[in-house]
């Protein structure tokens, strides 16, 4: 099983999570993200989502490309665990919509960055 | 009563020398045997735990029988608080030292008492998995002790006591350790989608976000923490010494050593 | 000819038919899965010893009762899940191995405590 074998990582020889090699990791990434994809339209008519499948669909890609520099395969294991588990409470509608809503953030606003507008909001 | 001492027969050319180093018991009997004095001197110390030699001798062996039987996987020996016995363990050897307790005709620590997790970030390998084992047979309980950092899996002994499945998902919860082969491992105590472990050290004690319920979406919505004062953190340190009854008694524990020499008090 | 025993008195526990005849069987077969170990391994030598004294005691008498206050650790029926385990633990350190020197030292200060202020 996975676990007899070692990875290598940088110069140390490390327990693999799940996968042996980058190939097998991108595998499990590209399926995660097609079980997602191919549940869009079930959450959007299960959960009365206010936003339409194009939006989720823009909002899935986001939320995998925000970790596209991940480079250790441990980590990209775990990130594709904790997806597994996510996707997991969705599809049974143990999530409600307020949990799935999170996912867009409605009411945050993005806190300003350049000097200018730090400085009309009083941040210092 | 004898099947206790009976598993003592290998390191039992070290019972001898298990000599009791505090003085104030010296007005028991020389043999170690529970004490049957027909009226009990007078309580001095009434809320102070007693110390039973006895119990502790047969600890002290039944540790070193371990270390004695599976030379592979135990690392070190150990009693804490006088009468707690610690046994450490690298990872690769959780299947078979718990099976090795279970199993065992002089273990047969069958019932999972517990598994806690602690998290020390300066270590090398941040967190320890720590399982509490309780014998019925022989009425004694055990520590096994296991270290991994947040990306090295660990085996999961729902193979072995059952219910190890939902302290191990406890601990995957809050820790993020996640535990191989184990048949169901969710999240069981956080929210569900909430990001984070909350018992690391570095995940602060408010948390990164906080819940409100919005009008305009007519449900609790997610956002950032913000808090309206900064957080103050008083170190409540004294500079005197807190307890100089216990001086003698240093907080840290007694190591029985795996080969022939005799315990020592650290 | 001994009283039968009509129950155990634990939970799910049924009383066996012929405690003397299946503990000798396990007994037997635990040994046997010992000897494939190598001799100078600890672990293989108490289990011998345990089992050696528990099947002296079977030798010398079959009533059940009298087997159960001798080996003075439960009933027959509990003794022969421990016989079980056992024999189940053996097949398995066959593959472990717990015999060979330390896997895996800890890494230094690993098991310090208090740990040290970094």
């Amino acid at each position: 099983m996975a676990a007899k074998q070692a990875l290598r990582v940088g110069t140390k020889t490390v327990r693999p999570v799940l996968s042996l090699n980058q190939a097998e990791a991108r595998s499990r990434v590209l399926n995660l993200y097609k079980a997602w994809y191919r549940q869009i339209p079930y959450i959007v008519k299960d959960f009365d989502i206010p936003k339409s499948e194009e939006q989720c669909r823009a909002k899935l890609k986001e939320i995998f490309l925000k970790n596209k520099d991940v480079t250790d395969i441990r980590v990209i294991d775990l990130l594709v665990i904790k997806g597994q588990m996510e996707l997991k409470e969705t599809v049974n509608t143990w999530k409600q919509k307020g949990h799935v809503m999170t996912f867009f953030k409605p009411t945050e606003e993005p806190k300003p960055k350049d000097f200018l507008s730090k400085f009309f909001s009083g941040l210092d | 009563m004898s099947f206790f001492l009976r598993r003592t027969l290998g390191a039992g050319r070290n019972l001898g020398r298990a000599v009791l180093n505090n003085n104030q018991y010296s007005g028991l009997q020389r043999v170690a045997t529970k004490t049957d004095q027909a009226t009990p001197q007078a309580e001095t110390r009434p809320t102070v735990a007693k110390f039973d030699p006895l119990q502790k001798s047969q600890l002290v062996d039944f540790g070193k029988y371990v270390a004695e039987c599976l030379p592979k996987y135990v690392q070190k020996v150990q009693i804490t608080a006088g009468n707690e016995l610690e046994v450490l363990i690298p990872p690769e050897g959780v299947i078979p030292v718990l099976q090795f307790l279970k199993d065992h005709h002089s273990a047969q620590f069958a019932s999972l008492v517990d598994i806690g997790g602690m998290d020390v970030p300066s270590r090398q390998y941040r967190f320890e998995i720590i399982y509490n084992l309780l014998s019925l047979r022989y009425n004694a309980r055990i520590r096994v002790k296991t270290y991994t950092d947040e990306l090295t899996p660990i085996d999961s002994a729902c193979e072995i006591f059952k219910a190890a499945n939902w302290y191990e998902r406890e601990i995957w919860d809050m820790f993020g350790v996640f535990f191989a082969n184990h048949p169901d491992l969710r999240r069981i105590l956080t929210d569900y989608g909430f990001e984070g472990h909350p018992f690391r050290k570095d995940f602060p004690l408010s948390g990164y976000v906080e819940l409100r319920y919005d009008d305009e979406q007519k449900r609790v919505v997610v956002e950032p923490l913000e808090l309206a004062q900064e957080f103050r953190r008083f170190e409540l340190s004294a500079p005197w010494e807190q307890f100089p009854n216990f001086r003698a008694n240093p907080a840290a524990e007694e190591v029985v050593n795996k080969s022939e020499d005799q315990p020592k008090k650290e | 000819m001994g009283v039968l025993k009509k129950t155990t008195g634990l939970v799910g526990m049924a009383v066996a038919p012929n405690p003397h005849h299946t503990l000798g069987a396990l007994y037997g077969k635990i040994l046997r899965t010992l000897q494939k170990m190598p001799e100078s391994s600890v672990y293989r030598k108490y289990t011998e010893q345990i089992v050696k004294e528990r099947a002296a005691v079977l030798k010398q008498t079959k009533d059940a009762y009298e087997i159960e206050t001798k080996i003075n650790c439960g009933q027959a029926e509990e003794l022969i899940i421990q016989a079980e385990n056992e024999l189940n633990l053996a097949r398995k350190m066959l593959n472990w191995k717990p015999w060979e020197p330390l896997v895996a030292k800890p890494p230094k200060s690993q098991w310090d405590w208090p740990p040290t202020k970094a």
